[in-house]
Parts: structure tokens; sequence; C-alpha cells
């Protein structure tokens, strides 16, 4: 058995995981300080790869990076970089589905974090950046780690948007559910039944470690 | 809370002035059916499964035929003939099936023993209206451009090709790619070299070598000509088995007359006119 899907969706999951968790957080922290109707209509357009269906996003992301559009044709004449069809492009389909879970339950976190607590540490002479990474984050830190393994989760089960920019090339783009979808459209039950078991295998113990990482957390806070 | 009972009752309205509209469009729909009058033929609606390659022919014949015949509705489903097959068998409603290859016919033909292709025993063919309707040829496409240079099949095996795209064995135009590939002795290779993306119908296929996402794609002749792409060889069905459409209307139909009367007109000269404008030809 090639386990060339199972290495290739995890190295995607984790990229866009990383991109996702930046990004969410930075875009989260400012959204959360605009005035009202701006932060309503960016708010808007950021959560929008959520309910978009993955096609759409994988048809957009096709008229930007294909080597006949102009992102696509920029990089290939600058950098001789395909784009499309190859193993980080699913990246890019990841990054943009799994974004908004990261972006919402960041937002919701730091929406409910206690300005009381800024306003102090600010009387105490602390940078913006300390408050912000040592003792926003840390307050945030449930809101932020439920964010990051939902994103993980969504980037591991990207379909739609993946198959379309990366398609599905034994060895270089495959991925588990490229895969499980070939080998069920070949008539390859079994093996299909193995990846799914495997992905299936996955999802378990990602969940598993985050409810054991939230009830030690309960713990401390009791101690 | 005041603002989230707002914003409720906002969306609910929402959702009641979206569902009044859709049911306005239906009324206005059912009058429009009603008002053309007593005199007027049954209305038959036929669902019709066809292979992915004949998306552009037979909507044109449809319209055509729905023109010449009022009363006739035709509901076409265009998808690899592998896909259509598993949704025949898992009891989709189609009256007619036309395959991209014999195989995904056979496989539902009771008429068919196991060696002959129908392995699972599966009986959903009216055998008797069963007819090769039409003949194809597969071809090598490129982008525009052809910005790796591949003039011929046999140039697949060279350095200039980094990506082929093919269909998977499922779909017709896959498994007639790997026959030409392996009488050319350059498909284990190319597999070895993950060379190879798999589509999952011919029109995938068509729309990675449009979009030069791929260096070139096996395709048929027809899907070619209707994207408009550069065919630099047209030699694939000296490789393999004849590219035959067969067409067969399903046991279970409701519409069996309609149904037969319409597999008629697809043989008729003025169908096959359609037909040959792309490339198609009479078996």
């Amino acid at each position: 058995m090639d386990l060339y899907p199972f290495w290739n969706s995890l190295r995607i999951a984790a990229i866009s995981c990383g991109i996702v968790f930046f990004l969410g957080i930075l875009c989260a922290h400012y959204v959360a300080k605009l005035p009202r109707v701006l932060k309503g209509i960016l708010d808007v357009i950021l959560t929008l790869p959520l309910v978009l269906p993955p096609t759409v996003v994988g048809y957009l992301l096709l008229v930007l990076l294909g080597p006949n559009r102009i992102f696509g044709s920029w990089m290939m004449s600058t950098f001789h970089t395909r784009m499309t069809m190859v193993w980080y492009s699913a990246v890019f389909a990841s990054a943009i589905v799994a974004f908004p879970l990261m972006y919402r339950t960041a937002r919701g976190a730091f929406e409910s974090f206690d300005p009381n607590l800024r306003d102090s540490a600010r009387t105490l002479g602390l940078s913006n950046t300390y408050i912000f990474w040592r003792i926003q984050m840390p307050c945030c830190r449930q809101g932020i780690l439920a964010g990051t393994v939902l994103a993980f989760a969504r980037a591991l089960g990207e379909y739609g948007a993946t198959s379309m920019v990366a398609g599905y090339t034994p060895g270089r783009t495959a991925t588990i559910s490229t895969t499980v979808y070939q080998l069920w459209r070949t008539n390859n039950e079994a093996l299909a039944f193995r990846w799914v078991m495997i992905n299936i295998a996955i999802s378990f113990v990602v969940l598993m470690a985050v409810n054991l990482l939230e009830r030690r957390e309960r713990r401390e806070v009791r101690k | 809370m005041k603002h989230m009972k707002k914003t409720l009752a906002v969306i609910i309205a929402a959702l009641v002035l979206l569902l009044a509209l859709s049911a306005c469009g239906e009324i206005q729909q059912e009058e429009a059916v009603s008002s053309s009058g007593p005199e007027e033929v049954e209305e038959v609606t036929l669902q019709v499964f066809a292979a992915a390659s004949m998306t552009e022919t037979l909507d044109a014949i449809i319209a055509q035929y729905e023109e010449e015949n009022p009363g006739v509705t035709i509901v076409p489903t265009y998808d690899s003939s592998g896909t259509l097959k598993t949704q025949i068998q898992e009891g989709a409603e189609c009256d007619l099936f036309i395959s991209a290859a014999q195989k995904q016919m056979n496989q539902l033909d009771a008429a068919k023993t196991e060696e002959q292709g129908n392995e699972e025993g599966l009986d959903f063919v009216l055998s008797d209206t069963r007819v090769d309707l039409l003949e194809n040829k597969v071809v090598l496409a490129v982008p525009d451009d052809n910005p790796a240079d591949i003039q011929s099949f046999q140039d697949l095996a060279t350095d200039k090709l980094t990506l082929l795209c093919i269909g998977n064995e499922d779909v017709p135009v896959g498994a007639y790619s790997e026959e030409i590939l392996n009488a050319l002795e350059i498909l284990d290779a190319l597999k070895a070299a993950n060379k190879i993306t798999y589509g999952t119908n011919v029109k995938e296929v068509t729309t990675q070598v449009k979009e030069g996402t791929v260096d070139a794609g096996i395709i048929y002749a027809t899907d070619a000509y209707s994207a408009e792409l550069t065919v630099v060889d047209d030699s694939g069905s000296d490789y393999c088995s004849p590219v035959i459409y067969p067409a067969a209307v399903m046991k279970g139909t409701a519409n069996e007359e309609a149904a037969k009367a319409f597999l008629d007109y697809l043989q008729s000269a003025a169908a096959m006119k359609i037909f040959r404008e792309v490339g198609f030809t009479a078996p």
C-alpha cells in the first residue's frame, strides 16, 4: 500500500493550518476593533468560504491560478512555477476553506476577552504586543485551540476545491480524500475502505487529543 | 438579547419572502402549462442519461426534437458512462441510456453473459431496443500554443511531457487511453514517473487541457472539436478497440414508446447531421 496520500494529506493540512492560524488570529484581532459597519462587511467576506460550495472556491482559484490566467501565467513566466496540479495547489484550497473556522472562533474568543484586563495591563506600562501575546492569547486559549483543531480537520477533509486545482495524480497530488474517491470510482472497494479507516483514525486521534487537552486545562484552572 | 431577536426576525422575514416568491414562480408555471389547452397531446418527460462527450450535440438534437414534438420534454444527464451506469444500478430514474463504450451497457444488459461483461448479473436494459448509435475517435489534444511541444502519442514517452491527463479506468475514454498507452508500451513508465493525472469524465480532461494545467490530454475527437482544442495526433483509434456508443431503452421505464421514438430519431438523418458536424460517425 502506497502511503503517499497519507503524508501528502498531513503535509497539506499542517501547512494550511499553520497559515490559517496566524492569518485567522490577525484578522480576528483587527476586525474585532473595527467600527460596526465596516466590521459587518469584512466579517461577511471573511466568512464566505465557510458557506460557499468547495466547487465555487475551486473554480475561483482556477480562474486565478491557471497557467493561462492572470496570476498563474505571471508565476509561470517569472518563476517557472506551476500553480495548479501540484501538491501545494491543495494548500491554497484547504487554507481558504479552513480559514473562516479559525477566524470566527478566534474572533468570538477575543470579543469575550475582558477589556479591563487590557486596560489594567496598560496602566502597568506594558506594550500592546506584550499584552496581546502574553495576556490576551493565554486568556483566549480555549477558543484559539478549538479554532485550530477545526481548521486542521477541515483542511484534512478538503475534497471539492482540491480535486479541481490539484487534480488526482498518484504519487504527486493524491490526498486521502481524492484517493478514496478514485478508488471507489474504479471499483477498488477494499483499498478504498482501508483509506476510509485511516482517515477516521486520524480524525479520532485529533479530536481525542483536543478533549484531553481541554480536560487537563480545566483541572489546572481548578488548582 | 433584544438585538438577537431583531436579527432573528429579519432572517425569518427574508426566508418567508423567499418562499413566497418561489411559490409564485411555481404557480405561474402551472398556469402556463394548463393554459396550453386540453386538445394538446399528453405531456411526457424523458430522462436521458448520456456519455459526457455527447453534451453539445445531444443538447442541440433535444432542442430540435422538442420543437418538432410539443408535449415531449427531454431531461438529459451527462457524466462519465461509468458514473451513469452506477446511478442506474442504484435506482436512478432513466428512460434511455447512451454509453460511450459497450462495457457499461453490457454490465446492465441481461442478454449478456458473465463472460460478455455482465459480471453482477444486472438486468436494466430492454435488450431488443439496443443499437450501436455512434462511433468516435480517440485523439491527443494539447493546450493553445502547445507549450510542451507534444506532437504525437510517441512524444508522451519523452522528457517533454511533465503531466498527462486521462480519464480513470472507469471512464470509457480512460479505458481507451490505457489501451493505447499499453499498445505503445509506455503506460507503466508514465505511471512509475507519476506523470498521469486522472479525470472523472472526458469533459474534466478536456477542461484541464483547455486551461493548460496539463501538457496534453487523451480525449475524443468530438470533445476536442467542441472545445476548439488543437489535436496533434488522431491515430489513437488505431491502437485501441473501436469506440462505439451503444444506446438502449431501460427496463421499467414508464415511457417506453416515447423513449423508443426518441431513440429512432437519434438514428435519423436530421440527428446524424448534427452528430457528424462535430466528428461522430455512424458505426
